[in-house]
């Protein structure tokens, strides 16, 4: 059964279409990447399937429930979280309190509450703390927790993103270029996440430049060009595909898998 | 109790103050109004230094805390207490209607509609003569009482104000120390990623709105009483922006920074006297310097100074980051 469902999906801004009728489906436990040149409106996509674009036609359904047009964070209380292309770090916060902003869903305690410390209060901050601790150590960022987000170098802020968004305890992750500004040590290592997240069995939803990358990462790949599906299935299906060749990775690039 | 440590520290120096110089002008006069100040410094900060959304505004729930209390204790002679509660009902409604078509805005445009709300409540209170007394005010508030213990004195008046103070700073300690207060920086740091960890944005903003607005009612309510007559001069635009001062000059998103702020903007021009005609712009000239020399702000500036002394002394161990971090820099 697909974990997320879209169909006949639409969103032009101004009359320039960035998605055009699209349809697909992401099957639970795998790691799909969504490729496509420059404007091909991956982005777009992502942020419709989050809930910070309103879709102007088109249905996203996510583990058998209608989440079009819902607000983000309804639909990050239904298991779906994302990172950002450009980050969206909480610079004004250290690495751990990031983390733990991503717990959010996983405690409850309110305004009026939390100011008066009421019982309670004391364990959901220890179980909240631990959390994140946690998902900073499965991302390898432990030696940082008391540092402050803006002391971090990109490539570590990278990945925690990730973590923060783990923290969420999503179903499903959107990742949007994971690797772009990453050398080569921390490509490998960012895939070596990436399949280490779909172990645990969060599916993927990956968006990235780095072919290489989508290559050896992805179970299924979709090809986005102009707002439409182009082709669709697994890295060797899509290596071998010939409008992909053309249109996209321009006839003569291989990729060992 | 390391959380609290700042707090306790506070509560000595408000004991200590009084029984060091008993009956001395700036403990018994100037502190009572740095206290009230420091309250509604402490309330802003979490609107503007924690959650990022400015306020030119926030005298207008001073004023309507203030208003409430003076009209329902001298026109329906009802019990002060009973009063304060209703002003923070009242203010607590206003706030939760305006904060929602107010805080879709952003930057300026938030800046300029919060500033809009202050001057409405300002004319309210100099044109509805018949209720508020119009510009000469309403006086013959009667002074608080604490089962028979007459608030009447300077010296009570400074316990209640910095009790009512302590009380306000440990509310706000624990809220920026909890789910919700993450919330709060989360939004500041960036309002997509916050709605993306689940965070109902404008729930939040909403209730910080609210607080804010409750914290200023408080302070109102206190505020008339101690007064005993007020007026809409009070409650202008100007001291909306000394408010704003307070918190900027102590330090954004530190609660004791905004207490430092509203104690160094209430201290200053009364030390500053000494120097009659040229006060105003010796004054002036010692918040632009401090503004250049420290930019985070007095309090945090001045914690980041010593920290560093500190270090010099015993340099602290920091992380020793991983091979593939410095290749990473970007």
């Amino acid at each position: 059964m697909a974990l997320l469902e879209i169909d006949g999906l639409s969103k032009s801004f101004g009359g320039v279409t960035a998605i055009a009728d699209l349809r697909f489906e992401v099957p639970k436990g795998q790691v799909y990447s969504v490729i496509g040149p420059n404007g091909a409106g991956k982005t777009t996509l992502f942020n419709m399937l989050s809930g910070i674009y309103r879709p102007d036609e088109g249905s996203i359904r996510f583990q058998e429930r209608e989440i079009t047009g819902l607000q983000p964070h309804k639909v990050a209380a239904m298991g779906l979280s994302r990172t950002f292309q450009n980050l969206q770090m909480f610079f004004n916060m250290s690495v751990l309190d990031n983390v733990m902003v991503g717990c959010h869903l996983r405690t409850r305690s309110g305004l009026f509450r939390a100011a008066l410390r009421l019982p309670g209060i004391v364990r959901e901050e220890r179980e909240a703390n631990r959390l994140a601790r946690e998902e900073l150590t499965f991302c390898d960022l432990e030696r940082f927790v008391d540092l402050e987000a803006g002391a971090l170098p990109y490539g570590v802020l990278k990945r925690l993103e990730i973590a923060r968004a783990l923290a969420v305890g999503p179903q499903l992750l959107l990742m949007d270029e994971p690797a772009a500004g990453l050398n080569d040590t921390e490509t490998a290592e960012m895939q070596r996440l990436i399949r280490r997240i779909c172990e645990r069995g969060i599916t993927v939803l990956l968006v990235e430049h780095d072919m290489g990358l989508v290559m050896r990462v992805s179970d299924r790949i979709l090809v986005l060009d102009y707002g439409s599906r182009l082709a669709e299935g697994t890295p060797s299906e899509i290596q071998n595909d010939r409008r992909v060749i053309e249109a996209y990775l321009g006839g003569e690039v291989q990729y060992a898998v | 109790m390391k959380r609290l440590r700042g707090l306790f520290l506070l509560a000595l120096l408000v004991v200590v103050l009084p029984i060091l110089f008993p009956d001395n002008y700036y403990v018994t006069v100037v502190a009572v109004s740095a206290a009230l100040h420091a309250i509604l410094a402490v309330g802003l900060n979490l609107l503007m230094g924690y959650a990022g959304l400015i306020s030119l505004g926030h005298a207008a729930f001073f004023g309507v805390g203030a208003y409430t209390s003076a009209i329902i204790t001298t026109r329906f002679d009802l019990n002060p207490w009973l009063a304060m509660a209703a002003g923070i009902l009242l203010t607590g409604c206003i706030a939760f209607i305006m904060a929602r078509p107010i805080l879709r805005l952003k930057g300026h445009y938030l800046a300029m509609a919060t500033l809009g709300l202050g001057m409405i409540v300002q004319i309210v209170l100099v044109q509805a003569e018949g209720l508020t007394g119009g510009p000469d005010g309403l006086g013959g508030i009667p002074p608080l009482s604490l089962f028979g213990w007459e608030v009447d004195s300077d010296l009570r008046w400074y316990m209640v104000m910095s009790t009512v103070m302590l009380l306000v700073v440990w509310l706000a300690l624990n809220l920026i120390d909890s789910r919700s207060g993450r919330a709060l920086r989360a939004l500041h740091g960036s309002e997509v990623a916050a709605e993306m960890m689940g965070i109902d944005t404008t729930a939040t903003k909403t209730g910080v709105f609210v607080i804010a607005a409750i914290s200023a009612s408080l302070a109102g309510s206190l505020f008339a009483h101690q007064q005993a007559f007020i007026s809409p001069d009070s409650f202008s635009f100007f001291f909306s922006i000394e408010l704003v001062t307070m918190v900027v000059l102590g330090g954004m998103a530190s609660t004791f920074g905004a207490v430092f702020g509203a104690f160094v903007l209430t201290f200053l021009p009364e030390l500053l006297v000494v120097f009659e005609d040229y006060e105003v712009m010796i004054f002036g000239a010692i918040l632009m310097l401090m503004m250049i020399f420290l930019p985070q702000g007095l309090f945090v500036g001045l914690q980041g100074l010593l920290r560093r002394l500190l270090q010099q002394r015993a340099p602290a161990r920091l992380p020793a980051p991983a091979e593939e971090d410095k290749h990473g820099a970007a």
